[in-house]
């Protein structure tokens, strides 16, 4: 009872920030409402036992993914005022969209013609199992190929957004470090031999 | 007791919501951009549910290369929307006219 | 457990060697390329010609191997594709290296992009998994929207390329729901275990999921009518990038196709090949007619790709291995054709004139006589008229859909590639007909005119011999 009492609780916040996202005019709103909806899908995730995955959600999106995303808004200075304007002219087609798909989806799960079975509830996993440990022994076995794949695909983002974002813009003051540990004594010290001279 | 059942719920909408996004705020890349994070949410549920009622951990093991790509993407996709904006000053999809025909 | 040893690995060289080239390539450029550009650009070339050593060498023809729990699969599909990709990336290169220098684009990080995108091609090759499938689209996407906005003073690439990444990123996200709803139904990622899983009547769920992947493999291919970011970025983005987006992912949308729809869910072929045909009706209707009102010959050429996609998804449509070995050839010859125009595009521009419109190429004949009949040899190729190479595979899809029937589609074929040639004849026209006025003559550019004359040649070569990559087409798809 409880674990559905949490559930209806956590998917109708869900909701509700989902909704926040597509409709709030500002867009730093919006980030955050998607924060909210990465929170509360971690919370799910939780109650059906899929524990590494709402950890890895958390720390990932809402650490990582949407901090940048924060950032970014907050960097463009984008024009709210600008933005506020309004929806484009397709909003109904959007509406007409939701209503076609949430039929469709209606559809498909409760006349239950998906071609599984949808109304059991999942085989409860003994008390000290563990999720990670089970994610792991395939990760670096059976998917160890897509596993070093996915490491090019992020040196692929480090190379992509460095090259794009990086500039040297003129007139700019910057260090260079390598010229700083390259330089040696002979360069900046010079050892002057002179008379001391004496206090007439 | 949770089914299957409410977890497609949950997923369907979500995806109805994000396309929705996505037509409702053409105009707004950045949005744009959050309502495809949504989009691929949407995704994830579903694995991460047909995974544990399955017994099955290979759709874990997807959603865990997702978050992976897409944190990928949105790195880039962000990077992109900085070098436009530093040549356009707007991220507005209707300024985006230059190219047509 | 078996023991592991390297030997186990050998038919993944060629991603193997990939990944370090990459890495040799990045590192290559810190301590010698950044003085000297043109140094990178070498070796990267050299690193790619190894490549396709390296794919000789691993194949074992005739043989079908699985590696990696089912992720990989050796066979002699993916042994053409890789080469054949291995060496379409090299020519593309190749043709780019005087552009990229003139426009300051000539980094380590423009080619080290380029490799990862071809990794990118070679994993979907041989994608074995929904998982393969996925982690190869994004590796090709990925490093393709980085380079068409590679240039970052030009505001019409950004725009390009935040059209591309956002209509992208949101086929990824379909195709990702596409396959969540297979592997619910199915309770596998693997290919071979979807091919086995779904008998009997189609459930909704399974036309739902189709859908989404249908949606998703037209999305890559551009087919109309998801073909929205295809003009863009073949216009906006530096003509080098033009070139790569145009030529080497088709062979990966070939691949994704052909794994995913013709091997891992060929047992309900009949639902996606109606959808599949719905779409390459309407890119071969589109694509040809608005191509011919185009006077930007890069987006009149998007507007080509279009419609010649929408042959490529006809040899689909059939759901034979007849037409998907049809499909294989077309995707072949229009790579390679598609290479030369773009070369010639290349060739034809200099500093402060970028030959882009159609206007700009005309009385070439005279301007430049070698290049104005290189280019009319490769648009009479692409027009499909004999005996040049193009006329054979519009032939193989059409012979392809009439043996299954499909009176009608191949009624729209052939009418939809005589309205095609009118604009592909009008370029020739532009060039042999039109006065040049002051237009600049030719330069010389010896290397980059030989390997175009090449290209231009084995268009008319292959055309006159046709079997000969028919047949390579036969083996590797029927009897690998």
């Amino acid at each position: 009872m409880l674990v559905q009492i949490l559930f209806y609780a956590f998917a109708t916040v869900l909701m509700g920030s989902a909704l926040g996202v597509i409709l709030s005019r500002n867009p730093v709103h919006s980030a955050l409402y998607l924060v909210l909806a990465f929170f509360t899908s971690a919370a799910l995730w939780l109650l059906i036992e899929a524990e590494f995955l709402a950890i890895v959600l958390v720390l990932v999106y809402v650490g990582a993914v949407m901090v940048l995303f924060l950032f970014v808004v907050m960097m463009l200075d984008i024009n709210v005022e600008e933005v506020r304007k309004g929806f484009t002219r397709h909003a109904w087609l959007g509406w007409l969209t939701v209503l076609a798909l949430v039929a469709e989806i209606v559809g498909v799960v409760a006349v239950k013609q998906l071609g599984i079975d949808v109304t059991k509830a999942a085989v409860p996993v003994a008390a000290d199992h563990s999720n990670t440990a089970e994610l792991g022994k395939v990760l670096y076995t059976t998917y160890v190929y897509p596993f070093e794949l996915a490491a090019v695909v992020l040196l692929v983002a480090i190379v992509a957004a460095i090259v794009l974002t990086m500039r040297k813009r003129q007139g700019l003051k910057l260090q260079d470090v390598g010229a700083q540990v390259a330089t040696r004594r002979e360069d900046r010290v010079r050892l002057v031999k002179m008379q001391a001279e004496r206090r007439e | 007791m949770i089914t299957l059942q409410h977890m497609m719920v949950i997923s369907g909408l979500l995806f109805a919501l994000s396309v929705a996004g996505i037509f409702i705020n053409r105009r707004n890349v950045i949005l744009l951009l959050m309502c495809i994070e949504l989009l691929l949410l949407s995704a994830n549920f579903n694995f991460v549910a047909f995974s544990r009622w399955l017994g099955n951990i290979d759709g874990q093991v997807f959603v865990f290369f997702i978050l992976t790509v897409a944190a990928a993407e949105s790195a880039i996709g962000l990077a992109i929307l900085v070098v436009l904006f530093r040549k356009r000053r707007s991220i507005d999809v209707e300024d985006l006219a230059t190219l047509k025909g | 457990m078996t023991e592991t040893s390297f030997a186990q690995f050998l038919p993944a060289l060629p991603e193997i060697y990939l990944v370090g080239a990459i890495c040799a390539l990045l590192m290559f450029d810190v301590f010698f390329g950044l003085k000297k550009p043109t140094r990178t650009a070498s070796v990267a070339l050299l690193l790619l010609l190894g490549g396709a050593v390296a794919t000789l060498i691993s194949a074992d023809f005739g043989h079908r191997q699985v590696l990696f729990s089912g992720m990989y699969i050796a066979d002699d599909l993916a042994t053409l594709l890789k080469l054949a990709s291995f060496l379409f990336v090299a020519i593309a290169l190749f043709y780019s290296g005087e552009f990229l220098g003139r426009r300051k684009l000539q980094q380590g990080e423009y080619y080290v992009l380029v490799f990862t995108a071809l990794l990118g091609v070679l994993v979907l090759t041989s994608a074995g998994s929904l998982l393969m499938v996925y982690i190869g689209v994004e590796l090709l996407s990925l490093s393709l929207y980085a380079l068409v906005a590679f240039d970052r003073e030009n505001g019409v690439a950004a725009e390009a390329a935040m059209k591309y990444f956002v209509l992208g990123a949101i086929a990824s996200g379909i195709m990702l729901y596409g396959m969540s709803l297979l592997y619910g139904l199915s309770g596998t990622l693997s290919l071979a275990g979807l091919a086995t899983a779904f008998s009997g009547p189609n459930s909704l769920g399974l036309i739902l999921g189709l859908a989404f992947l249908v949606v998703a493999v037209a999305f890559k291919f551009g087919a109309v009518p998801f073909h929205m970011w295809v003009p863009d970025v073949y216009q906006g983005a530096p003509t080098s990038v033009s070139l790569l987006v145009a030529s080497v992912p088709k062979i990966a949308s070939f691949a994704v196709a052909y794994r995913l729809l013709a091997e891992g869910l060929g047992e309900v072929s009949g639902t996606w090949t109606q959808m599949l045909s719905v779409l390459a009706v309407l890119s071969l209707l589109f694509g040809n007619l608005i191509a011919i009102a185009q006077t930007n010959l890069r987006r009149m050429l998007a507007y080509s790709a279009i419609s010649n996609v929408g042959f490529i998804l006809l040899g689909f449509v059939t759901g034979t291995g007849d037409g998907y070995e049809a499909a294989l050839y077309f995707t072949l010859v229009y790579v390679m054709v598609v290479l030369g125009t773009f070369g010639a595009i290349l060739l034809a521009s200099r500093e402060g004139f970028e030959a882009d419109e159609i206007a700009d190429y005309k009385g070439l004949s005279s301007r430049d006589p070698s290049l104005a009949f290189m280019v009319a040899v490769l648009m009479f190729s692409t027009a499909g008229i004999p005996p040049f190479v193009g006329f054979w595979a519009k032939l193989r899809i059409i012979e392809s859909l009439v043996n299954v029937g499909h009176l009608w589609l191949s009624i729209i074929a052939v009418v939809m590639s005589v309205i095609g040639a009118f604009y592909y004849l009008r370029i020739v026209w532009v060039m042999y007909f039109d006065p040049p006025g002051d237009l600049p003559r030719g330069q010389p550019r010896l290397a980059l005119r030989f390997v175009l004359g090449l290209n231009a040649a084995a268009a008319l070569g292959l055309g006159l011999f046709p079997d000969v990559l028919l047949n390579v087409c036969q083996t590797v798809l029927h009897r690998g």
